[in-house]
C-alpha cells in the first residue's frame, strides 16, 4: 500500500495514526544481562534492539605478528573505531533473520551491515571519553531482534543505555532520531511537513534523515541522509529530528534514573550525597 | 459503518506518557520549529535535580568554582561548570567531587586483595586478569620462592616460570602499584597470598556494581561449618577479590592462602612457606565440605541477585541462615540450591524485610 499523501494532507494523520511530531512508543531496560558489563534492551515502536557491552578490556594483541594475528574472527565481523590513546571502539551488528516481514538474513560481512557498524562506532567514539582506557577495547554488540524503521537510531540509543550500564565515562547521552519529509523530491510542494520518527512503510516512500546529537544539545554526532531530498527541506528535517532527539535524551535518562532510584531504595548501592542543599 | 474524519486542531505535543521532563515550554531560542512541550535546549537545571537519587552523563553537578572535578566527572570552560560523565551517585571529599558510577569495570587501587587469574606467561612476568580495563602485571621478583629462600630470580628462575604459575591457573595477591594508564602491579609476598586450589571460584561484580564485593576490614575469612553437622573439616576459607573474584575452599591450617589476618607476615617467610605452595594438585575434599562450600557459592549467588552487598557480615550470616532453611525444610541435598524463591526468603531474613 503506498503512503496516501493526499490522505495525510486531508488529516494530518500518519499511516499509523501519529501526528508529523510524534514519536512511536518508546520502552527500553538497563541491566538485562546479569553476566555482561552493560546491556540494554530498546523498542522504538515495532524496532527492537538487543545490545550487550563487554569491557572496557585489554585489546588483543596486535602489531606483533602481521597484524592481523590477533582475533581473526572478531576482527572480520566488526567495524572499530580508534580514538588517538584510547580505547578502541568495536561494534558488531547481528540481524535476526526474523526481523522483517520477508525473512532474509543478512550476512555480517554485508555491505549494509558494515555500514551501520562503522556509523555506530564513529558516533560513539565521539561521545565517550575513550582515552581514559589506552589499550583497551570496548566490545558492543547489538541484536536486531525486530525491523520497523529508524533502525540506525535504535542502535545508537540502545548502545548509549548500554555503555551508561557499563559505567563508561561519556560527555552526554548519544541519542539519535530520524526525520522525513512528506512531499517527494520534486513536488514543488513548499509547505510540506517535515516528520518525527519514521517507521519502516514511511523509510521506503519518503526522503528521510537520521541524526544524532550529543544529549539535548544542537551538537551533532551523527548525520546520515540516503535519500535525495531538496535542499531547502534539510533545515527542517534536521531542527524536527534535533527536537525528538531531545525528547528521546529524556526518556533514556527516565530509564537510567528509575533503575538508580531502585538501586538506591533496595540499598544496594549508598545513598548519594545531598548536593543540592549544601552546594550552593 | 460511516466515518468521519474530524478536522484536525492545532498540533498536538509529541506522546508525553512516557517523558515527564518537567520542562515549561520556554523560549527555544533558535530552533526552526517550535514543537509544543519543547525540550528545553539546554543542559538539565539543577532545579530538577534535587529530589533525585543519582545523576546521569551530561548532567550539571555545579557551576561553583570553589569544587574540584573528581573521578566521573568533566568540566567545561565556558561557562565553567563541573558534569558528571556516568550514572551513580554523587560522592563528595572535601573540595573533590566525585560520581560513583552504578557498576563499572574494577579500578585497581594500592593494596586491594585481588584473586586473578593468569592470561599469559612472559619471559620475567605473568600478565593476570583481574576483571579491570587493562590485564594485571605479576613481575617473578614478586613472589615468594618454594621455601622461602630470599634471593635474586636467576634466569634458571626466569626458564622455570612455568612451575610457579601457568595459564589458567588461579591465585590470590595485592596491588602493589599502579601505572599511569591504570594497569595494576601484583605481589603475592605473603603467606597470605599465592596459588589458589582445593575450591571454587566464581565472579560477581566487583566495587562499584550494584550487589557486589564492597572494601570491607576484611576480604578473606574462615567461615566455621561445624554448624551444619559436617564431619570432615570443620572451616572453609572465603576470599573475596575486590575485583568481584570469589574463592571459596576447604581451610587448611597454617598453609597459604589461609586468611587468618594475624598470620605470619613476611619476616617469618623463611621457616613457613612450604615447598608445595606451587602445587597444582588438589587434595582430597570431604563430600561434607564440597557441600557446604556449594551451599556458601549459593548463599553468595543469592545475595548478588537480590542487590545485597558481598562482605563478611553478610556471607556469614546468609551462611548460617541457610543451613538454618535447610535443616528446617529437610530437604537434603536439595537444600543446595539457593536461586529464585528460596534466595529471595534468604535475602529478605538477612535484611529483616
Amino acid at each position: 500500500m503506498p503512503l496516501d499523501t493526499s490522505t495525510y494532507n486531508l488529516a494530518l494523520l500518519r499511516v499509523d495514526g501519529r501526528r508529523w511530531n510524534d514519536l512511536r512508543r518508546l520502552h527500553g531496560q538497563i541491566r538485562t544481562q546479569a553476566a555482561a558489563d552493560g546491556s540494554s534492551y530498546l523498542e522504538m515502536g515495532n524496532t527492537k534492539v538487543m545490545c550487550v557491552v563487554t569491557g572496557p578490556s585489554e585489546s588483543a594483541r596486535r602489531g606483533g605478528a602481521g597484524g592481523g594475528a590477533g582475533g581473526p574472527a572478531a576482527s572480520s565481523s566488526s567495524s572499530t573505531a580508534t580514538t588517538p590513546n584510547g580505547a578502541e571502539i568495536a561494534v558488531t551488528i547481528v540481524t535476526g533473520g526474523f526481523s522483517t516481514v520477508d525473512r532474509k538474513k543478512r550476512s555480517r560481512t554485508d555491505k549494509r551491515v558494515q555500514e551501520l557498524q562503522a556509523g555506530v562506532a564513529k558516533a560513539l567514539a565521539g561521545a565517550l571519553h575513550a582515552h581514559l582506557y589506552p589499550r583497551s577495547t570496548i566490545a558492543v554488540s547489538l541484536h536486531v531482534l525486530s525491523q520497523d524503521g529508524s533502525l540506525l537510531a535504535c542502535l545508537v540509543n540502545a548502545s548509549t543505555l548500554a555503555l551508561v550500564d557499563a559505567g563508561v565515562p561519556m560527555t552526554d547521552y548519544l541519542v539519535a532520531c530520524t526525520a522525513g519529509s512528506t512531499s517527494g523530491h520534486g513536488a514543488g510542494d513548499e509547505g510540506a511537513d517535515p516528520l518525527l520518527d519514521l517507521n519502516g512503510q514511511e523509510e521506503q516512500e519518503l526522503p528521510f534523515l537520521t541524526l544524532g546529537t550529543l544529549g539535548a544539545t544542537d551538537r551533532v554526532a551523527l548525520l546520515v541522509c540516503e535519500s535525495r531530498v531538496q535542499v531547502g527541506r534539510l533545515e527542517g528535517m534536521m531542527a524536527v529530528a534535533a527536537d525528538g532527539c531531545g525528547h528521546i535524551r529524556a526518556a533514556l535518562d527516565r530509564i537510567v534514573r528509575d533503575k538508580g532510584a531502585q538501586m538506591v531504595r533496595e540499598g544496594a548501592i549508598a545513598k548519594g550525597e545531598s548536593i543540592g542543599m549544601d552546594l550552593d | 459503518m460511516p466515518i468521519t474524519i474530524l478536522p484536525p486542531s492545532v498540533a498536538q505535543e509529541p506522546t508525553r506518557s512516557l517523558y515527564q521532563d518537567g520542562s515549561q515550554s520556554d523560549s527555544d531560542s533558535d530552533g526552526g520549529v517550535d514543537l509544543d512541550g519543547d525540550v528545553s535546549m539546554g543542559r538539565p537545571t539543577k532545579r530538577a535535580r534535587r529530589d533525585e537519587a543519582i545523576v546521569t552523563p551530561g548532567e550539571v553537578i555545579t557551576e561553583d568554582p570553589q569544587w574540584m572535578r573528581g573521578h566521573g566527572t568533566y568540566t567545561i570552560p565556558e561557562p565553567p561548570q563541573i558534569i558528571s560523565s556516568v550514572a551513580g551517585t554523587l560522592s563528595k571529599t572535601n573540595k573533590l567531587l566525585s560520581v560513583r558510577p552504578l557498576r563499572a569495570r574494577y579500578t585497581p587501587e594500592i593494596g586491594d586483595l585481588v584473586v586473578g587469574r593468569i592470561v599469559e606467561v612472559q619471559a620475567r612476568r605473568w600478565r593476570v586478569d583481574v576483571g579491570a580495563a587493562l590485564l594485571a602485571q605479576l613481575p617473578l621478583s614478586a613472589i615468594n620462592l618454594p621455601g622461602g629462600i630470599q634471593r635474586r630470580r636467576t634466569e634458571t628462575d626466569e626458564l622455570q616460570i612455568r612451575t610457579f604459575f601457568s595459564e589458567g591457573e588461579l591465585l590470590v595477591a595485592e596491588v602493589q602499584q599502579l601505572y599511569n594508564d591504570g594497569a595494576a602491579v601484583l605481589h603475592t609476598r605473603s603467606l597470605k597470598y599465592g596459588k589458589l586450589r582445593n575450591g571454587v571460584f566464581m565472579a560477581v561484580t566487583g566495587t562499584g556494581g550494584g550487589g557486589g564485593v564492597v572494601r570491607a576490614r576484611r576480604q578473606a575469612f574462615t567461615l566455621d561449618i561445624s554448624s551444619s553437622g559436617a564431619e570432615g573439616g570443620e572451616k572453609i576459607d572465603v576470599i573475596l577479590g575486590v575485583n568481584g573474584y570469589i574463592w571459596i575452599s576447604k581451610h587448611i591450617e597454617g598453609e597459604g592462602a589461609a586468611a587468618e589476618s594475624s598470620g605470619p607476615g613476611i619476616t617469618r617467610i623463611e621457616e613457613s612457606v612450604g615447598l608445595n605452595v606451587y602445587s597444582s594438585q588438589n587434595d582430597s575434599i570431604p563430600l561434607d565440605t564440597m557441600r557446604e562450600i556449594a551451599r556458601t557459592r549459593g548463599v553468595i549467588t543469592a545475595l548478588v541477585e537480590n542487590g545485597l552487598r558481598v562482605d563478611e557480615e553478610m556471607v556469614t550470616k546468609g551462611y548460617q541462615e541457610a543451613v538454618e532453611m535447610a535443616r528446617g525444610e529437610g530437604e537434603g541435598d536439595d537444600s543446595l540450591w539457593l536461586g529464585g524463591e528460596k534466595g529471595k526468603r534468604l535475602a529478605d531474613a538477612l535484611v529483616g524485610r
